[in-house]
Parts: C-alpha cells; sequence; structure tokens
C-alpha cells in the first residue's frame, strides 16, 4: 500500500498530463485549408491575405521567427476556434478580460503588452490572412524571379554597367589596333615593294626604328593628350558625386536585419515617403515601438541597441522614458544640391516607383549606401523611359492630345516627359 | 482710345536728358566715384577679386577632389513623454492666428514648416482675414537678433526668478509707502493684458494707467464724446457708401482697421459689363497718401484749411453755421460746391471721414454726416473700434506729473515714450529718477536703455492672446512657435507680480471658453468669433457738434505749412528694423530706406529743384519747425498742397537694431499738443537748399517699360499700351471704352512674315495665366513683401537701391498723368510676364532661361552665368541681377565680410545669420552671386498644387494654386489660374471681359498676365492734359 502511493500519484499526474495534452491538441486548434497554385481564387485570397498581413502585422510579427510578437506560422495550432482567434485580433483586450485561458496565457508570456487591435479588419480578411500564413509560397508569383532579373537589368542600364561595357571596349580596341598595326605593315610593305620595282632605292626601315620615329610619337602624343583631357573632363563630372557612399553610422544599424531579415516594410520607419518631400529618417520615438521589447540584436548584442535607448531617454530597468530624447545626427548619405527639389511623394505615392529603383538592393545592405548616381543624366533618363499612370489617375485627363493620340495609336505611351517632366523648373526653383 | 500723358517722375515730365539716358540703360554703370568709394571703403577691386576667384576655384577643387564634405540628417524626434502633435516633416502646417499693430487688425494663418513661422496668410474665414505689408513683414521680426534673450537688470543679464523677485519686493514697498506707480502702454486690444493690468491695479492700487499712440487719433474719440455721447471711434461700411469724402484720411491706407475699410470699399470700386457702377470716392488732402490716390476726384488743401473746408461744406449741405470763407485754391472751392451736390443726392447713402487729430475737424465731420443722416446707414456706432484708444491729454497730464516726480514706479509695456512722444526728455529724467523702472520691450530701445530692468515679452507667433479690434469681436493669437528666447508674455509678468502663476495659456483657454461658450480648441483652430454686422447705433447730434467747435479762429498760417504722416512701410517707427518694411518702396514716392520732406511741384519749380541733377541725387534743405532744424533730402510730390512740407514720423530710431537705427530723422519730438490733442500739422516752417546732395534709394525712375514713341501711330501716345484707362460713362456706354486699339492690334496678329510660322499653342496641359485689376489694385505694397517673403528675395539696402539693384520679384509701378499740381495715379503691379514669344530667352547663350510645356518663363539659375543679356532684352523690366552674395550661399565665404550696414556701401548680410534665416521658404533654393532671378509665378505653389491634385487622383481645380502676390492681396487685384481651364477666372476674364489687354500687347510678346483697364469714376476727362485733344466720335 505504501509502496503504491508515490506510483499512484505519477500515475494519477501522467493521467492528468494525457488529459492535458489530449485537450491541447483535440481542442486547441483549427484547421486552415492549404491552397494549390492553380486554384485561382484561392490563390486571390492569399495575395489580399499577404498585401493585409504586411500592412497591418509585420511591423510586429514574422512568420517563422519572433519579432515583436510571437511568430505565425502555425497559429492555428495553437487557437481553439477561429472565432475566438477572428475576436482575438479584433480586440484583444476584450478577449483577455472575458478570462479566455490562452489570450491570457500569451499575453502574459509576452510581458504582458497588449497586441494592438484590429477592429477594422473584418472576419474574412483575417481569413485571408490565415490562408497566407498557411500558404505563403502560394502568394508568391510565379514569374517573380523574372520580373526581378528584368528591373535589376533595366536599372543596371540606367546606371551604365560600367565593368562589363569597359572589358568589351578594351578587346575591340586591342583587335581594332592589331589589326591597324597588320595593315600597315602590308601596305608599306607593297609600297617598298611598288617604288623597288620602280626602281627607286629602299632603305630597309626596321619595325622598332618606325615606331619611335618622329611621326610615330606625335601621333601618340596627340592620343594622349586626348585620353588626358578626356579623364580630367570625366573626373571634373564626378566631382561631388558620390555613388556607393556608405560612411560611418553612429549607431551600426543594420537593413538586411530589419528589412531583409524581419521584413518591415520601408514605409513602417520612413512615414513621410507617401505624404512629402522627405521619406523621413525616423526618430528614436519610431525604433521604441519594438525596441522596448527586443533588446538584443543578433550581431551586437545589446551594445547598439543601448545607444537607443540613451537617445531616447528609455530607461530599461524602470520600462519608461525618463529623460528628454536627444538627436541622432545621422551622416547624410543622399546629398542632392540645394538648388534641386525632389518629392518623395511625387515619385512613390504618385508614380509608384518602388524604392529599390533607386535606393538598390536595402534589404541586403549592413550598411547604407548610396545606390544611384544622384546625377541629372539619371534623373533626366529616368524621366524620358517611364511611363506615367496616364489611364489610371484622372489629373492627366487635360493632356486631351495625348488621350486622342493613344486612342488613335500614334502615341505608344505618355512619358514623365511628355508632360514635361524634363523642363528646368520641374526640378530648379 | 487714351492718349494721356504719363509720367513716373520730375525728370520724366520735364523729359531731361539724364532721364533720357537712364531710361534708356538697364544696368546702371558704377561710375569712377563709385569705385574710387568702395576702394576707399575697403572693397574689393578687380585685381583682388581675381586673385580671390582664381583661390576659389583651385581651392574648391581640390577640397571636393579630396574628401566629400560631411552632411548631418538629424530626424524629427518626437518626446513621447509629451503629447505632441503630428508633424511630418517637409510638409507646412497652418495655425490661425491674428496680428494687430495697435491701428489694424487682422486674422492671419501663419504657415511653419518643422516648426518654425515662415510666412503668414490671410484667413479667409473671417470678415477681418487678409494680411497688410505689416503683418506679412511681422514673420521676421519673430528671427530679429537685436532680440533680447533673457530679462535684463541695468542692462546685464539677469533670470526670471531674482527679476521677480526684486520687482515684487520694489512694487510692495512703493504701494505700501503709498507712492504712485505708472504703466505706460499703447493701445491695448488685449483681453488678457486689459485683465492682467486690472489684477495689477488690484494689487497695486497707486497705479496709474496711461495709453498713448505714437500716430493719435484722439480727437476722434473726444469728438464723438461730445457729439455722440461716448469716446468711441464707429466702424464704417463703406460698401453701403455711393459718395465716400475723404479730407486728410488714409483710411485705406495707414488708417484705423485700413484691412476692414479696404475690403469694404473695394467691394464698390470694381466696375462689371454685368454693374457698371462705382462708388465715387473724392478726396481732400494736404499731402498725397494711397487712400488719395485711389480717389477718383482729388482736391488739394494746406492743413490749416481743412477746417474751413470743412464749415464751407457743412453750409453747402445746407448746415446752420458762419464764418464760411473762401479758400485758396480754386480747385477746392469748385471741389466744396461739387461734393455737396453729390451728397445731398446721397443723403444716408454716403461718409464723410477725417484722420485729422483736431476735435473741431471731427466734430464738423459728424454734424456733416449726421445732417446727411448717414449714422445706422454707413456710419456704424454700435460696433465701435477698440484700435487707437490712447488718450493724448492723459500722456500730456502724465509727463507733466513726472516732471514734478509724481511717480515713484514707472512701467513701460511695450511703449517707447522716448522714441515717439514730443516729451522724449521729460521721460528721460523721470525714468532715471524713478526708484523702479521697468520695460516689457523685446529689445533695449530708446526708452529700455534706460530702465532698470526690461522684462522681455515674447513676439506675437510666441504667444496666447485674444484680441479684440471691434465690440464682440474676438481673435484669437496661438503660439506657433515656442518662445525662441528666455523671453515671457507680459500679460504673464503682470500676474506674476500681481500674484496669479496661472501659466497664462491657461488662463487664455479658459477666457476663450468664457467667450465663444464653446471648446477652446474649437474657437482657436477657427482664429475669430464674433461677426461684423451693420448694427447701427446712435447718430451724432449735429447741433452740440458745431456748439462744441472752439472758437479761437486759426491764427492765420504764415509761412510754409508742414504735415506729419505715417508710410504704410515702417509704419510709426516700431517696424523700423524689419528690413523688408525699409526695402518696400513709398507706394507714392516710391522711395526705400528713409524719410526726406517732400515738397509740392509749384515749390519745386520756384525753388528751381526741377533744375537739380537727374536721377537720384536729391538736394538736401534745412527744414526749421518750431525752432527745431533738421536736415532732409527733398522728393518733389505731385499733387501734394502748396506751400505745404510733408515729413514721415517713424525715422531716426537710435536703439531698433542694425536694420533701423540711423535710417531718416526723428521728428516726433516736433509734435504739439493743440486743444489737449496732439497736432500732426503746425505752420510757420522755413525751408533752405543746403546745396548738399543725396544719394536716395528711390525706385521707378529707372526700369522703364521701353515703347517706341517714334512710330507713326505712336508719338501722341506716351504709355498708352502700358496703362490704359477710361471713366465709368464710358465704360457703361461701351465695355472696350479704353482698350478700343486692342481689336487693331489683333487684326495684325493674324499676319505674319513667316509663312507656316504657328507659336507654341499650349492647347493641352496646364497654361498658367495671371490677371490683374488695375481698379482693384490700390498700391498698398502688402504683395510685394509677400512675394519677397515666400520667394526668399533678399533685402539689399539702401546703397544698392540707389544703384537701382534692388531684387524686388515684384514691383507695383505708379504712374501719374494729368495736371502736375494735382495729377491722378495708376499703380500698376508689374511682375514677369512670361511671354509666350519671351525675348529674354532666345538671348541666353546657355538657355538657362526657357519656355516650359505650361507656359512659363523659366529660370534656371545654376545654368545661368550671369552674361544679363536677358535683363537688358526684358521689354517689362523685371529680371533681377545678384550683383552680390546677398544671403550667404556662396561656398567660399562672402565679399560682404558682413560688416557693413543697410545704408553702406553694401548689403548688410542680415540672411547670413542663423537665426535670420529660419525666415527662409525650404521649398525655394537661394540664388548666389552672378545669376539673374525674376518672378516664377510661385512655381513652388504650382508644383505643390499639381501633385496634390495628382495624390487625389483628380485634376486641378481653379482656386487651388494660389501665388503668394494673390493671397497677400486683400483686393483680389491679382488672380493667378490655369488658361486652359475654361472655367477658370483667369481663362473667363481673358476670353470675355471687354476691360482685359495685355501690357504692350502690339509687340506681340505674347504675356501671360493680363490686365483690367483702370475705370475712373468721372464724369469726364478734363482735355486740357492730354498730349492731344481727345478724338471726338
Amino acid at each position: 500500500m505504501h509502496s503504491c502511493k508515490p506510483i499512484r500519484k505519477i500515475l494519477a499526474l501522467l493521467v492528468f498530463l494525457l488529459l492535458l495534452t489530449q485537450s491541447t491538441s483535440t481542442f486547441a486548434a483549427f484547421a486552415v485549408p492549404d491552397v494549390a497554385a492553380t486554384d485561382a481564387a484561392g490563390v486571390e485570397k492569399v495575395k489580399s491575405g499577404m498585401t493585409l498581413f504586411k500592412a497591418n502585422c509585420t511591423a510586429c510579427h514574422a512568420l517563422d521567427r519572433k519579432v515583436v510578437g510571437p511568430a505565425l506560422a502555425g497559429v492555428w495550432e495553437k487557437w481553439e476556434s477561429e472565432e475566438k482567434f477572428v475576436h482575438w485580433v479584433q480586440n484583444p483586450a476584450k478577449l483577455i478580460a472575458s478570462g479566455d485561458a490562452y489570450a491570457n496565457k500569451i499575453f502574459n508570456e509576452n510581458n504582458k503588452v497588449m497586441m494592438t487591435a484590429f477592429p477594422t479588419l473584418s472576419a474574412d480578411q483575417i481569413k485571408d490572412i490565415l490562408l497566407y500564413l498557411k500558404n505563403p509560397a502560394a502568394a508568391e508569383p510565379a514569374k517573380a524571379p523574372a520580373a526581378d532579373a528584368t528591373a535589376s537589368s533595366s536599372s543596371g542600364a540606367a546606371t551604365g554597367d560600367k565593368g562589363s561595357s569597359n572589358w568589351y571596349v578594351w578587346i575591340l580596341a586591342a583587335f581594332l589596333a592589331v589589326l591597324a598595326l597588320l595593315l600597315w605593315s602590308v601596305t608599306s610593305k607593297l609600297d617598298k615593294a611598288v617604288k623597288e620595282k620602280a626602281g627607286e632605292k629602299v632603305e630597309d626601315e626596321s619595325l622598332t626604328k618606325k615606331l619611335f620615329s618622329n611621326k610615330t610619337l606625335k601621333v601618340l602624343l596627340l592620343i594622349g593628350s586626348i585620353l588626358l583631357v578626356f579623364n580630367i573632363f570625366n573626373g571634373a563630372i564626378d566631382l561631388g558625386r558620390s555613388q556607393g557612399y556608405a560612411p560611418d553610422q553612429p549607431i551600426k544599424f543594420s537593413h538586411a536585419l530589419h528589412v531583409g531579415q524581419n521584413q518591415i516594410e520601408c514605409q513602417y520607419c520612413h512615414t513621410g515617403v507617401e505624404k512629402s518631400r522627405h521619406a523621413s529618417i525616423p526618430g528614436t520615438q519610431i525604433c521604441m515601438n519594438c525596441h522596448k521589447y527586443v533588446q538584443q540584436g543578433p550581431k551586437f548584442g545589446k551594445d547598439e541597441i543601448a545607444k537607443i535607448y540613451d537617445y531616447s531617454g528609455w530607461d530599461p530597468d524602470k520600462g519608461k522614458f525618463v529623460k528628454a530624447p536627444k538627436n541622432i545626427e545621422w551622416v547624410k548619405i543622399h546629398n542632392l544640391p540645394d538648388h534641386v527639389y525632389f518629392n518623395h511623394s511625387q515619385h512613390v505615392k504618385v508614380g509608384g516607383i518602388d524604392c529599390k529603383t533607386c535606393h538598390g538592393k536595402v534589404e541586403e545592405y549592413e550598411v547604407m549606401k548610396q545606390f544611384a548616381p544622384l546625377s541629372m543624366g539619371w534623373c533626366i533618363n529616368c524621366h524620358r523611359q517611364t511611363e506615367v499612370k496616364f489611364a489610371d489617375n484622372n489629373y492627366y485627363s487635360i493632356f486631351q492630345k495625348y488621350k486622342a493620340e493613344l486612342k488613335k495609336g500614334t502615341k505608344a505611351k505618355v512619358t514623365v516627359a511628355d508632360i514635361g517632366g524634363t523642363e528646368c523648373q520641374k526640378c530648379h526653383y | 482710345m487714351s492718349n494721356k500723358k504719363y509720367w513716373t517722375s520730375l525728370d520724366e515730365l520735364n523729359n531731361t536728358p539724364q532721364y533720357q539716358e537712364s531710361a534708356a540703360v538697364e544696368f546702371k554703370d558704377a561710375t569712377e566715384n563709385d569705385i574710387a568709394e568702395e576702394q576707399s571703403q575697403g572693397g574689393t577691386n578687380r585685381r583682388d577679386f581675381l586673385k580671390v576667384m582664381g583661390f576659389s576655384v583651385s581651392a574648391a577643387a581640390l577640397a571636393s577632389a579630396c574628401k566629400i564634405p560631411t552632411h548631418k540628417a538629424i530626424p524629427y524626434t518626437i518626446d513621447l513623454r509629451k503629447q505632441v502633435p503630428e508633424v511630418v516633416p517637409g510638409v507646412a502646417d497652418y495655425f490661425a492666428s491674428s496680428f494687430t499693430d495697435g491701428t489694424d487688425f487682422v486674422n492671419i494663418l501663419v504657415k511653419t514648416r518643422e516648426g518654425r513661422p515662415i510666412k503668414i496668410e490671410p484667413n479667409n474665414d473671417s470678415p477681418l482675414g487678409g494680411t497688410t505689408a505689416h503683418s506679412e513683414a511681422s514673420v521676421l521680426s519673430l528671427y530679429d537678433t537685436t532680440r533680447l534673450a533673457t530679462p535684463t537688470q541695468k542692462n546685464k543679464k539677469a533670470d526670471w526668478k531674482s527679476v521677480d523677485a526684486d520687482v515684487t519686493q520694489k512694487l510692495n514697498a512703493i504701494a505700501a509707502s503709498g507712492g504712485k506707480i505708472a504703466i505706460v502702454t499703447g493701445t491695448i486690444t488685449s483681453v488678457v493684458t486689459k485683465k492682467a493690468i486690472e489684477k495689477f491695479v488690484a494689487k497695486y492700487p497707486s497705479t496709474t494707467v496711461v495709453a498713448y499712440d505714437a500716430v493719435s487719433n484722439y480727437a476722434t474719440r473726444k469728438a464723438n464724446q461730445i457729439s455722440v455721447g461716448a469716446a468711441i471711434i464707429p466702424t464704417i461700411h463703406f460698401d453701403k457708401a455711393e459718395v465716400i469724402v475723404g479730407f486728410n484720411s488714409d483710411f485705406i491706407g495707414t488708417g484705423i482697421s485700413a484691412l476692414s475699410n479696404v475690403k469694404k470699399y473695394i467691394a464698390n470700386r470694381v466696375p462689371s459689363k454685368e454693374n457698371p457702377k462705382m462708388s465715387r470716392h473724392h478726396q481732400f488732402q494736404s499731402n498725397v497718401t494711397i487712400t488719395g490716390s485711389n480717389a477718383d476726384y482729388k482736391y488739394p488743401i494746406k492743413p490749416s484749411e481743412e477746417k474751413q473746408a470743412l464749415i464751407n461744406l457743412y453750409a453747402e449741405i445746407g448746415g446752420s453755421i458762419s464764418g464760411v470763407k473762401t479758400l485758396s485754391g480754386k480747385d477746392a472751392n469748385d471741389g466744396i460746391k461739387k461734393v455737396a451736390k453729390e451728397l445731398l443726392a446721397a443723403k444716408g447713402k454716403s461718409v464723410v471721414i477725417s484722420d485729422t487729430n483736431d476735435v473741431d475737424v471731427q466734430l464738423l465731420v459728424n454734424a456733416i454726416n449726421a445732417t446727411l443722416g448717414n449714422y445706422g446707414t454707413v456710419i456704424d456706432t454700435a460696433n465701435t473700434s477698440n484700435l487707437k484708444a490712447g488718450n493724448d491729454e492723459a500722456l500730456a497730464a502724465l509727463a507733466n506729473d513726472l516732471k514734478a516726480g509724481a511717480y515713484k514706479g514707472i512701467i513701460f509695456l511695450n511703449a517707447n515714450p522716448v522714441y515717439n512722444t514730443p516729451y522724449a526728455d521729460i521721460f528721460k529724467e523721470a525714468i532715471k529718477k524713478a526708484e523702479l523702472s521697468i520695460s516689457t520691450a523685446d529689445r533695449p530701445d530708446e526708452t529700455a536703455q534706460f530702465c532698470t530692468y526690461v522684462c522681455p515679452d515674447n513676439n506675437y507667433l510666441e504667444s496666447w492672446d485674444i484680441i479684440s479690434p471691434v465690440t464682440g469681436f474676438y481673435g484669437f493669437v496661438q503660439p506657433a512657435i515656442s518662445p525662441l528666447f528666455d523671453t515671457r508674455q507680459t500679460a504673464a509678468t503682470l500676474l506674476t507680480w500681481a500674484g496669479d502663476t496661472t501659466p497664462i495659456a491657461e488662463v487664455v483657454q479658459a477666457e476663450v471658453a468664457t467667450i465663444t461658450g464653446a471648446n477652446y480648441r474649437a474657437a482657436v483652430q477657427a482664429g475669430f468669433y464674433g461677426s461684423i454686422g451693420l448694427a447701427g447705433g446712435a447718430s451724432a447730434n449735429a447741433a452740440s457738434a458745431i456748439a462744441a467747435l472752439s472758437t479761437a479762429t486759426a491764427s492765420a498760417a504764415n509761412g510754409l505749412e508742414v504735415v506729419f504722416y505715417e508710410k504704410s512701410g515702417v509704419g510709426d517707427g516700431s517696424f523700423a528694423n524689419n528690413p523688408f518694411l525699409q526695402e518696400m518702396p513709398d507706394p507714392i514716392t516710391k522711395v526705400t530706406w528713409d524719410n526726406y520732406v517732400c515738397v509740392p511741384y509749384s515749390f519745386a519749380k520756384e525753388k528751381g529743384i526741377d533744375a537739380q541733377p537727374a536721377e537720384k541725387n536729391v538736394p538736401i534743405a534745412k527744414v526749421t519747425i518750431n525752432g527745431k532744424t533738421l536736415e532732409l533730402p527733398v522728393v518733389v510730390q505731385f499733387g501734394q498742397a502748396q506751400n505745404t512740407l510733408a515729413i514721415a514720423v517713424g525715422y531716426g530710431r537710435e536703439k531698433a537694431g542694425p536694420a533701423g537705427d540711423a535710417v531718416g530723422k526723428n521728428v516726433y519730438t516736433l509734435l504739439k499738443a493743440v486743444n489737449g490733442v496732439t497736432s500732426f500739422s503746425t505752420s510757420g516752417a522755413t525751408f533752405e537748399l543746403t546745396g548738399k546732395e543725396y544719394q536716395l534709394g528711390l525706385n521707378q525712375t529707372y526700369h522703364t517699360l521701353m515703347e517706341d514713341n517714334s512710330l507713326p501711330m505712336r508719338e501722341k501716345r506716351y504709355r498708352g499700351s502700358i496703362v490704359k484707362e477710361t471713366t465709368l460713362s464710358d465704360y457703361a456706354k461701351n465695355e472696350k471704352s479704353g482698350n478700343e486699339d486692342r481689336e487693331h492690334i489683333k487684326e495684325h496678329f493674324s499676319h505674319s512674315l513667316y509663312d507656316g510660322y504657328k507659336p507654341n499653342d499650349y492647347k493641352q496641359g496646364h497654361h498658367w495665366g495671371m490677371v490683374v485689376d488695375l481698379n482693384a489694385c490700390i498700391g498698398c505694397g502688402a504683395c510685394v513683401v509677400a512675394c519677397s517673403i515666400e520667394n526668399n528675395v533678399p533685402v539689399v539696402g539702401r546703397r544698392q537701391v540707389y544703384r537701382s539693384q534692388e531684387m524686388h520679384w515684384l514691383r507695383i509701378d505708379r504712374y501719374y498723368s494729368g495736371n502736375p499740381d494735382n495729377p491722378d495715379v495708376a499703380f500698376q503691379p508689374m511682375m514677369c510676364q512670361h511671354c509666350n514669344n519671351a525675348p529674354c530667352e532666345n538671348v541666353c547663350p546657355v538657355n538657362a532661361t526657357n519656355h516650359s510645356s505650361d507656359g512659363l518663363n523659366q529660370m534656371a539659375y545654376n545654368r545661368c552665368i550671369g552674361t544679363r543679356y536677358c535683363a537688358n532684352n526684358c521689354p517689362y523690366k523685371v529680371r533681377r541681377f545678384n550683383w552680390l552674395d546677398y544671403q550667404g550661399v556662396d561656398s567660399f565665404g562672402t565679399f560682404n565680410d558682413g560688416k557693413m550696414s543697410f545704408t553702406d556701401t553694401q548689403a548688410q548680410s542680415y540672411m547670413f545669420e542663423d537665426l535670420t534665416r529660419m525666415v527662409l521658404n525650404p521649398d525655394v533654393v537661394t540664388r548666389s552671386r552672378g545669376v539673374i532671378e525674376k518672378c516664377s509665378f510661385c512655381i513652388q505653389r504650382i508644383q505643390e498644387g499639381k501633385l496634390t491634385a495628382k495624390k487625389e487622383g483628380r485634376p486641378v481645380k481653379d482656386g487651388d494654386i494660389k501665388s503668394a502676390c494673390q493671397t497677400a492681396c486683400s483686393t483680389n487685384a491679382i488672380i493667378f489660374g490655369d488658361q486652359n481651364d475654361k472655367e477658370s477666372v483667369v481663362a473667363k476674364t481673358f476670353d470675355t471681359s471687354g476691360r482685359n489687354y495685355f501690357v504692350l500687347e502690339e509687340q506681340h510678346f505674347l504675356p501671360a498676365v493680363g490686365y483690367q483697364v483702370k475705370v475712373r469714376n468721372k464724369d469726364e476727362q478734363p482735355a486740357e492734359f492730354f498730349i492731344d485733344k481727345p478724338e471726338k466720335a
């Protein structure tokens, strides 16, 4: 009897644990269907889910890892029903207050930080998000890599791929030089033959002698000076341009980590990009949205994040702001001259230009750098090639002549240059 | 067709050889004298310039080759512990606020960028919304480097805590011993300051409060006390008046509540095809004002004759009065009869108004208006003005008491009596003797410099306040920026000393809620509360007014008479340190940076002044007034009364700051009280030419519009295709009256020498254009200041203006026509006309100026190499060259060294100060030395308007885009818009208005600015002043 006691206790515990696991595995899960790539309607839903997810959730959540909130892949296995999950997203505070066990559990697990409520998201929209979470691959269009390739090649063309074209030019030049030399030796031999035939006595000049003759030197000198002037001229054009400029910054902020790994949208920090001429560099108030909770980074540990706390006046031990914030004096990378007016919202909001077009693959930059040359030729070139959203935006309805020409087919597209985008006072005032 | 002769200056009227020469060249060459002078003053000569240039270029090349200059990017950081409104860097925020200078009141919007105010715009929701030259320029006063950064004690830095402790202790000591305390202040329209003073007086009951105005209208209140029964200044509804008669009243210029008057006045001054009606405006004037220049009929009268003229008029309209006497001028005598007839025909729909600070004059005005029944219909004694509430008698009494040493404590609330009263010496002595002397001036001014404590006030853009300009109407002031310095609002200072330390924001917010009965946030967002309707009110009693007239006959005026007047630029002198206002050309004389003695044309002829050297070298005269002698430059003023001199107050500051000090001469010291009120005219002056010359910063004698008078058709017309005018009766008969030659010109355009040549038609997209109405333009100059602030146009200083190198993108040309003793005046705003066939464009060797597809004449500063060919070829003379680095934008220092003062050889580098640079518009680049600039039609506003439309996916609507000059204009004289938008005002006016014409249209420049023919409400054009008699139809 006595000896049985612990065994019974253990047994009872086992049964309880079994029941407990049973209960979680049986009740705490709901099904989210798979979507095949061929299911067009399903893919549409997944895509809308992706858009919603990126717009609303990525600030705090990722699929596969904890950001501010927990990873969301497999979230359907943790919640007991879809309704509860929807309820949670729409009003987490209410669900917690209702005493729901799992809601309280994750609330406690996440340092009692209340998730932002999304009362505007409908149940269907939340279901779309769930579909995307289950089938992230379905949202990626099959042609995506190709599109990327064209994007990068077009930007390559715009900036002028110096490396490859130089190589080609040098080979060609060498070939032409050899050819010229050959032709010259042939003609001189023929010339000599003709002159000998005519009975003239011709001095046999060696090739080296000819190469260092007065005439050749003069020609070489001329070519040399042309090259020198060309180089100086090119160098002068490059004065004040700083493509690839990647200075050290007061905080070792990594776009590769934030954008690449954590997939935070550009607009989350650069809030002005659709509203203002400045995309704007975020103040510490934006950093602290996440870094109140993310206190350690993968590369520099707590050191770099401690700098943000110092700048923002945050005391991580007390968990509140204790001082007035200081400005982080970032080193400015993209320096346009004062006489150039550039407006981000014009390009991003109206023109729909992707950030990458001018800033490159920021998601790979460990240290931020200037991707584009930011030269006037580069601007103008893009204005000549880029089509405006002529049909989509009613503003352009005042260009009746183009409208008629497009209709007739005499004009293929309306570019920025067509509506005056290369005129002086569009950028200089 | 008008074939009047127009002229701008004496030289032009006489057509001197010097004038012909100066009109023919665009740029005045530096004379040998100029160069020698410059070198003696340590200026740069050519050799030095080349040396410096060579060094700079190589240094620049080296520097840029070695390393990239590091710039910092500072994020917009928000303190999360505070509630901060959301700011999007790069997007402007607008805050409703109010501006007052004691004379005028306007409801404004303060445009801020990244938290700093950069521009004042009108609050068009308010009946008193608008901007004036003063309010537009006031944003620069915020960034005045002369402002005190801390309170001071004996002109040394102090802190508020110790100052408050000291002052309270001393006040208590004085009050305990029964000593008297004086608070000297200007007109207080602030409800909050008034309450603070009440609390202060309650705490220290031995306090006397004396309010005075530097330029006073006390007589108006005193006369109304007698004839209406209350010391009020009525509101005058000019829109209800068919006949307006001004007697030395500048009611749309520097008069009381001018903005409100302007808005009402202009309602009846712009005729249209549908409604060809105008009010008729007569003006009896001693010196020429904006108001006089806009009148249909003008009659010069000497200041001593004003009372007589009113007596005659009162008798003429049937009032019983003795003492009718003939006036000296024939025009004026005939005028009285004509005016009386018209007034009698418009009983109850007319108004007689005077600003003269003479109780008799005001009583007569009241009697005339009462007899005509204008009270209750045009003159509103129920809605009365709180502006100009100063009391001349109280000031005189105070001066008397101060002399006797009656006051132990004196507090100056932003008042500067040592500068702007005739009692300067008394105040100076009294301050020194007083136990406690305090000033709340924002700078150590003439008065504050002697005070023990200076407790600097906030700028109004840093303050909370409630201003009541008219009974029942409130304008709210909210801070658009935190105080830049350690200053404190005066009301808060007084409250602190009265023992009430409630933060001023809370005081004001509670008060706003009480006034509006609503949430203070909503009220402050609107910026105003109340309306200004016609409420009627009691009439003046003509009999009691006449009975109260002083019987003392004016002593026969001997010698020259003098009028002291206010200029619309610096006003009473409180704005003296605002370079924008100093450089704003006076609307009439077109002189910047100085006061001077205006003499009438007849006097000038008599003294041989018209034979003086041409251009801007004017003689200096010694003027003796009331025993004091001043040396002042002489300006000949057409239309000024005979034997009358006019000198502006507001100049000759000693402690205003670098821009205002030693500019002109102070004449406040020459004022005298007559029958208890300060008189702004006097007689018995003497005038003597010194033989010396003065280089005056005068505009308008150059930058003369081209007109080829040698052509056969042209010879009898002088500026006939620049200013066009007609009379109302002709206009009513023929909409195209005065504009008849347009058809002929258009006919010519159908022919071309070049077969198949077609100019660009700008038929799709935008084609920007502008309408300027010569009837609506009153010449006030608010647009000039607004343009300068919006577009970072530099101030250059008197010396540069003298050399015809001022930078204004927009100028207002003033033309005289008719009798030189009493001419008509026309104002014409002139800016880049954005010609489709622009002569400037095809002479540029580097294509720095060219045409855009939306019809703009573009100027690319970074492309310009400074040949100035374009400016030489511009027929409208609107291009400006940066002769110097005015804004400190050149990379390698400056040639100005920041040493010179404004009146010196070169412009002082006021824009080199970090503080002052905060006023710059970040959307417009500052131009460097050696490039041309000009009006861009506010391209930054066009681009912003287009962008907003694109973001909203709609076409641009008419009115979305307004140029800075348009927003500044309270009379809608300037309207910007798209000629291709057939619904726009511009397109409709161009297409349908018979008054529309283009300046120098026959030259086929195809300008984009259409002017509207000026219509004068005259019976007929007096024939004798035409070059040729008008052709009778």
